[in-house]
């Protein structure tokens, strides 16, 4: 007897403790979905590198430590990635966080087309897509 | 991969030879090596990141500090990269302008 699958959200969710050795795992994530895409390896490497990017930034921005980090994969005619944490946009100590003078989020807005940062609530949701041709 | 992290010396500069991924986990590693080689004297730096795979802006942030290191001591950093897709994190972070990026070991080493 067949068993009807029950879909849930579509997509990929990985959600990860504040450790940064376990970014490297989800940009391993990132890297197979954007492979599963396109076979086009320059944006599968676009992707790894957004993915890392965004979530070593909210681990080092957010006041919440105990919460993860979580980063959600989807695709329909595009790749959509959210990463998303606990916490305000803001850094610790409410200064903007510059790492020796590499100001923050400036590879994503160059790198990335369609990239927004925004507080949804209480969590920073960092949301970026890709067209799939 | 981790990152792995040779050093030698030629011509008058300490060479470090940099493999792996430079992400937010391993870049300290780099920085605190950077650090001792300042502070023992060393101040004209090569890094050569032929072998790198990953950089993100945690690294680039490690290496801006390095230059600077070396810099309140009048020395140099000078980087080695062929890699497009590392050096077009450069280029769009504005840091093509910043550092001298060589293609290869000769390349750095011959510039004096």
């Amino acid at each position: 007897m067949a068993t009807d699958v029950v879909r849930t959200v579509p997509g990929i969710t990985v959600s990860i403790a504040r450790d940064p050795a376990l970014v490297r795992t989800v940009r391993l994530v990132a890297a197979a979905v954007a492979r599963r895409s396109s076979r086009d390896e320059e944006f599968v490497e676009e992707v790894r590198l957004a993915v890392g990017e965004a979530c070593a930034l909210l681990m080092g921005a957010s006041h919440a430590e105990d919460e993860p980090v979580t980063v959600r994969l989807s695709v329909d005619a595009r790749l959509h990635v959210e990463v998303s944490s606990d916490g305000p946009m803001t850094p610790r100590g409410g200064l903007p966080r510059d790492v020796a003078g590499v100001e923050p989020w400036v590879l994503l807005r160059a790198l990335i087309d369609d990239f927004s940062l925004a507080q949804d609530g209480s969590r920073t949701v960092v949301s970026m897509s890709w067209p799939l041709s | 991969m981790d990152l792995s992290l040779e050093t030698r010396h030629e011509d008058g500069f300490t060479i470090i030879e940099v493999g792996g991924e430079i992400d937010v986990y391993t870049a300290p590693k780099l920085r605190d090596k950077i650090t001792e080689l300042v502070g023992t004297g060393e101040y004209d730096l090569v890094i050569d990141m032929e072998k790198v795979d990953f950089l993100d802006s945690t690294g680039l942030g490690v290496l801006v500090g390095g230059l600077k290191k070396v810099r309140a001591h009048d020395g140099s950093m000078r980087l080695i990269c062929n890699q497009e897709r590392l050096l077009k994190i450069f280029r769009i972070t504005g840091l093509a302008k910043v550092f001298v990026i060589h293609g290869s070991q000769a390349d750095a080493l011959a510039e004096r």
